[in-house]
């Protein structure tokens, strides 16, 4: 071979042209999201604060000014933070517990995990609404036991609406927090332990620090979900309990206030994007 | 001083994972200041026995007593004990010194006590510069070292290590292994190794237990367990050797003799006449020239491989057995491969092993 046929001159322009196939692979995800996330979200915040005469803020006083609005955001807060806490207590231990398990039941676990995902949030909230209403399978069941005399009141009620949260969002908490538990190596207790921590120390002090990315993405996944879940308080409370979503659907479909929607939706917006940011800087700093 | 008191005593521990005998009735008993080995291949138990040590193995049966206190229902974070693992199990949302400062800490013990022994552990280790590293900014011989740190810094009755130097390359590893002997020396440091490395086995110990099937085939000194290997697993599993079958024809006083595939052997061992037996021995022992009172058998030369200071030499001797000689170098010719040749050794270096013991 002939020193002119070495491939030499491929050296110096490699590292541009792996540059460009990175570039290359990343474009279709980028003008996806620019196109229709990004823009649409411009478009959003322009109509917010822009109306016939120009510039406004008066969505935004109207929206953070009154006492009704400051509770719609109170309640979407206050969903978001009560389903986010309790499918939390809930999930933690069951990270573990699926983490442990063998064989078929490990398989069983998963499964109930995922297959609730394939059916649509409407169709479990409306299984929630059988369930929970006055002559439903709950009220029929205590009734038939004896336990009660009359139907309880259970749905259209805030336990109601947070019991069929925590149930839908549940599987967003449990697989991150599973997927952190799974590959926790189990050496990291028993050096703990070996050091002189009892099971307690050994728990606030390793196994907490060591799955809180789990923690802190599950937070994250169930929070901004819930915090602008639509469907769950529309079927499980109704209008006595409005939220910034059930909100922003109202100044779109029945008022039509496209500009005081979109301040709604920005709020809404504002406050998932702070939970997120937040989250994901408590994961990238160890303590 | 308090050298001979018994430091560390296990007491006829069994464990049992189902119908599988993992530990069968151990007895071990280490001195203060003893550095120990469990040796033998992997599911002999030695792992468990550690475990069982430190507490994070229950034992069915039986008792550990460690520092003159009956451990073997204590948990493991109330043992005093430091265990240094194979993936060292460093903490990863922990710097290099708030590693090392664990088990402190976790003790309540004063800042400024703490700050002290993570200098003088981490110095110690030559680690004294990397304090404020983060565990994954590490080599995999510099996490060794943390790991040991760690386990140092509580100042633990016992250390114990489980095939701790196993994750390291070759040349790093032999390095650690005098300087971990070293060190565990200067600090006076009662320690048990696992290993299935006879070589790390062999330098790092004041004796050495060869585990096999959940039992202590043999307990001794490095050389002693080379030179007089109780069994016929502690042969193998412990350096080269001859080893050729036959029938005990007569036995006197310690002393049989052996009619082999290879002729009449004699080795020392007490057989009745008509026992099936292995005799065996050393290569080192094995010379091309004649020794007085000696075994010998000739043969064919299957293959020469020169090792630096050694050289091996496999003979065939027909009858589907082969002799293993190792000639130093100043044993004048080294024989080449289908060269006809008669080795002979040393009757008091051979021998006989009972044949059912084979592994």
């Amino acid at each position: 071979m002939t020193e002119a046929a070495l491939p030499a001159p491929m050296a110096a322009p490699s590292v541009d042209r792996e540059r460009l196939a990175a570039f290359g692979f990343v474009l279709p995800s980028v003008v996806i999201i620019a196109g229709v996330f990004a823009l649409p979200l411009v478009l959003l915040l322009g109509v917010s604060i822009v109306d016939a005469n120009g510039l406004t803020f008066a969505h935004y006083k109207r929206l953070l000014g009154s006492p009704y609005y400051l509770g719609v955001i109170w309640n979407s807060l206050r969903l978001g933070l009560l389903t986010t806490t309790i499918a939390f207590l809930i999930s933690y231990p069951a990270a573990f517990a699926l983490a442990r398990a063998r064989g078929a039941l490990r398989s069983l676990l998963l499964a109930t995990l995922f297959l609730p995902l394939a059916a649509s949030v409407i169709v479990k909230a409306f299984a929630w609404t059988i369930l929970l209403r006055s002559d439903g399978i709950v009220n029929e069941t205590l009734i038939a036991l004896g336990i009660i005399e009359d139907p309880i009141r259970m749905i259209f009620t805030e336990t109601a609406l947070i019991v069929g949260a925590v149930n839908i969002f549940l599987p967003f908490m449990i697989l991150p927090i599973y997927a952190i538990v799974a590959q926790l190596d189990s050496r990291y207790a028993e050096a703990a332990a070996t050091l002189g921590a009892s099971p307690l120390v050994t728990f606030v002090r390793v196994i907490l620090p060591l799955t809180l990315p789990g923690i802190i993405a599950g937070v994250a996944l169930v929070f901004s979900l819930s915090v602008s879940a639509y469907v769950v308080p529309t079927l499980l409370i109704g209008e006595k309990y409005p939220t910034l979503a059930t909100t922003i659907a109202k100044a779109y479909l029945l008022t039509r206030e496209p500009g005081f929607g979109a301040a709604a939706g920005v709020v809404l917006l504002a406050i998932a994007i702070a939970v997120v940011t937040l989250s994901a800087r408590m994961s990238r700093e160890p303590k | 001083m308090s050298e001979a008191i018994p430091h560390l005593v296990v007491r006829s521990v069994s464990k049992k994972y189902g119908p599988t005998t993992i530990l069968d009735h151990i007895d071990l008993t280490v001195r203060r200041g003893e550095l120990v080995t469990l040796l033998g291949p992997s599911g002999c138990g030695k792992t468990t026995l550690l475990r069982a040590i430190a507490g994070l193995a229950q034992p069915d049966t039986g008792k550990v007593e460690l520092a003159g206190r009956d451990i073997t229902n204590v948990p493991p974070h109330k043992r005093n004990v430091g265990v240094v693992f194979q993936s060292y199990a460093l903490f990863p949302h922990l710097t290099v010194a708030g590693n090392v400062a664990f088990g402190l800490k976790v003790r309540g013990a004063a800042k400024r006590e703490i700050d002290a022994a993570v200098e003088r552990a981490l110095s110690l280790v030559k680690l004294g510069h990397l304090g404020g590293r983060r565990i994954s900014a590490l080599s995999g011989g510099q996490q060794q070292r943390v790991a040991l740190a760690r386990a140092i810094a509580v100042e633990p009755d016992v250390l114990l290590f489980d095939e701790a130097l196993s994750a390291l390359d070759r040349k790093l590893r032999e390095e650690m292994q005098v300087e971990l002997r070293r060190l565990l020396q200067e600090v006076k440091a009662t320690a048990i190794f696992v290993t299935h490395d006879q070589d790390e086995a062999l330098t790092m110990s004041d004796r050495v237990a060869v585990m096999n099937k959940g039992r202590i085939e043999q307990l001794a000194e490095p050389r002693e367990l080379y030179l007089r290997p109780a069994s016929l697993f502690a042969l193998n599993f412990v350096g080269l050797s001859t080893r050729i079958s036959g029938t005990v024809l007569a036995a006197d006083n310690g002393k049989v003799d052996v009619e082999t595939g290879v002729g009449r052997l004699s080795a020392l061992g007490n057989f009745q006449a008509g026992s099936s037996v292995i005799v065996a021995a050393r290569p080192e022992q094995l010379r091309i020239s004649e020794q007085g009172e000696a075994n010998s058998a000739a043969g064919r030369v299957r293959s020469v491989v020169f090792q630096g200071s050694r050289t091996l030499v496999e003979v065939d001797a027909g009858a589907g057995e082969s002799l293993l000689a190792e000639l130093s170098g100043r044993d004048g010719a080294v024989p080449r491969v289908h060269d006809e040749i008669r080795l002979s050794w040393p009757v008091a270096e051979t021998f006989a092993f009972p044949m059912e013991a084979q592994v």
